[in-house]
């Protein structure tokens, strides 16, 4: 299978300017394939964060592309990559994903309103997301009710509200126990096999030992990418 | 879910918050529309005694200014500068009718009423007076009050009861009908029993005049000025005179109510830039699902708009409430608000411009803080914490 959802090519991102100047990515080629799952490991501060930004199309790099599904991001207008944003990637972040005014359903629901699902079938169809990810029963909870596992699985329900090819993950599980990591991770893992390409980025070797590709960023380059064959 | 519901979400998400700014514009709209409609009604209240009056000119005192013109349609007490001789003077001119009076003040429990010294039977016929109960004056210089029926039921008066005018006690001969003007409100006397009574012996306060020929109105005011040395001016500009100055008056009221509204725009400022700080995180979370800029930017502007809209709406029935409920104790005819017709100063146009208007304010208000949260990067505010 050699069927790659997302192609990055010669990525460099700087930052400010003459002495201030910091290179946060020195060009990085990147190949995922679709349907596997990725880690990103590396130091902090070392551009891992960065470039997950850049290849969901939340930032834009200093040069460089990025093609989901064979389509340059950053030749689109702002409107157009957000609509990409809405369709294409599902993103989850370390901490405070959810909207707080909002229950686990409507949180949910705004994603769909974003991508222009009819009021009627957002009801629906974010029920079946909460379910997948076994929070049926917390629908009408707020964030504030609800566990840092749970929260962070409402937000990978929300992630995936539009069906997007590819999950985008920042330390999901970078802020729970380990029985609420290991809650997340089934739910990943589930999602994974069932076809979904999944980005991950981490600071845990364990979580990375489960990877079908591990890519090492240290001083905003790719270092030594090892792949690692899936067991089976 | 829908843009809609998420506007009101956030907003209603800090409650205090969201009450206390409503309050502000609500209050400032208040009072915007309670001035607006006191000064309609008011507006209003002059044009119907202009017409009540039914002169074409008044003969006002010499030197007199926009004071007395103000005082003969509201019934205050005038200066009485015009002496019999004068009034001979002027009723003796061919092709009009000319009706002297005078107008005094008096208080009813302590409540301010006018009380006008009139030639009986010439001033029924010229106001087309009718007599709602008892008897009207027997002869000319009768002695005795004639009541407008407001003041006559405010005070529980009717034909055989006494009315204590300056101390002495004086028999209610007789109620008129209701005429929707300040005469409603008035104690009418026999101009002789008047003077005396006020110590003006022989003078009075205006004449109204009513000519047979409207087209020649300029002849007759000519013709009144070359006999007396009196001020005459027109109905027309009379009440324009006098609209001037309550215009002027409505303008400062409602400038004041500009400055409290103006207030509140800051008010609405002030907790939508705490709003875009706050949710600035969930803002990056909103771009990172798709929301473009401009719908960033449209979602604070409608949060603020909203401000606008209830706090109009909420400011429109509080000041047309304020407005029915103050104007008997703002103004000086104590019930004259009451009297037929003066509910038509609480209009809907008003109401709908000012709910409109607040709307407006607010939004250009969201304005700033709407761009700055839509200027945000997604990065910079998902990384904010």
């Amino acid at each position: 299978m050699n069927d790659t959802v997302i192609t990055a090519k010669e990525l460099v991102k700087e930052y400010g300017k003459g002495a201030t100047l910091v290179k946060a990515l020195r060009g990085i080629d990147l190949d995922i394939s679709r349907g596997s799952f990725t880690c990103i490991v590396g130091p902090s501060g070392h551009g891992k964060s960065t470039l997950m930004h850049l290849l969901g199309g939340l930032d834009h790099p200093t040069r460089g592309t990025v093609l989901i599904d064979g389509q340059d991001m950053f030749r689109l207008g702002n409107k157009e990559l957000a609509g990409l944003r809405a369709k294409k990637i599902g993103f989850v972040f370390q901490f405070f994903n959810l909207l707080q005014s909002l229950t686990a359903l409507e949180n949910i629901e705004v994603a769909l309103m974003l991508a222009s699902v009819p009021e009627k079938e957002q009801k629906d169809r974010a029920k079946k997301l909460l379910d997948s990810v076994g929070l049926g029963e917390k629908a009408d909870a707020k964030p504030g009710q609800l566990s840092g596992g749970q929260q962070q699985r409402v937000a990978i329900a929300r992630a995936l509200a539009n069906n997007p090819p590819v999950l985008l993950m920042d330390e999901p599980t970078g802020n729970l126990d380990s029985a609420a990591e290991a809650e997340v991770m089934k739910v990943l893992k589930k999602l994974n096999r069932e076809g979904k390409t999944i980005i991950f980025v981490t600071h845990s070797n364990e979580i990375a030992s489960r990877a079908d590709n591990i890519v090492y960023v240290l001083d905003g380059q790719i270092q030594v990418p090892q792949e690692l064959r899936r067991a089976g | 879910m829908t843009h809609r519901k998420l506007i009101f979400k956030s907003l209603t998400r800090r409650k205090g918050r969201f009450l206390f700014t409503l309050l502000g514009i609500m209050i400032g709209m208040a009072s915007f529309v309670t001035f607006m409609a006191l000064g309609g009604s008011l507006k209003s209240q002059i044009e119907r005694e202009s017409a009540a009056l039914g002169a074409n000119l008044v003969v006002t005192p010499k030197g007199s200014c926009a004071y007395e013109q103000v005082s003969i349609l509201t019934g205050e007490q005038l200066p009485t500068n015009i002496t019999k001789d004068e009034v001979a003077a002027i009723r003796s001119i061919e092709g009009m009718q000319a009706i002297p009076y005078l107008a005094e003040r008096s208080a009813i429990d302590n409540r301010p009423v006018s009380v006008m010294g009139i030639l009986p039977e010439e001033t029924r016929i010229f106001k087309n007076w009718m007599l709602a109960q008892g008897e009207y004056f027997p002869e000319e210089t009768a002695d005795g009050a004639v009541l407008g029926s407001v003041l006559a039921e405010q005070f529980g008066l009717a034909p055989g009861s006494d009315v204590r005018i300056r101390g002495v006690d004086i028999r209610v001969l007789g109620v008129l009908e209701e005429t929707g003007g300040k005469d409603d409100l008035t104690v009418f006397m026999s101009l002789p029993v008047a003077q005396k009574l006020y110590k003006q012996k022989d003078l009075v306060s205006y004449v109204a005049v009513r000519v047979d020929r409207l087209d020649e109105v300029e002849l007759y005011a000519n013709k009144i000025k070359d006999k007396v040395s009196l001020g005459v001016v027109s109905d027309k500009q009379m009440r324009s005179s006098v609209l001037s100055i309550v215009g002027t008056v409505n303008m400062t009221l409602q400038m004041i109510a500009a400055v409290a509204i103006l207030a509140a725009a800051f008010g609405i400022v002030n907790t939508m830039m705490t709003a875009t700080y706050e949710r600035k995180r969930e803002i990056g979370i909103l771009q990172a699902m798709g929301a473009t800029r401009n719908g960033v930017f449209r979602l604070f502007l409608f949060e603020s708009g909203v401000y606008g809209l209830i706090g109009g709406i909420g400011g429109a029935v509080m000041g047309g409430l304020a407005a029915v409920f103050a104007t008997p104790f703002i103004s000086q005819n104590a019930a004259t608000s009451f009297v037929k017709g003066s509910e038509s100063s609480l209009d809907p146009t008003m109401f709908a411009g000012a709910i409109l208007f607040s709307t407006l304010v607010a939004m250009i208000a969201g304005l700033y803080p709407a761009v700055k949260a839509s200027k945000l990067s997604p990065v910079e505010a998902i990384s904010y914490e």
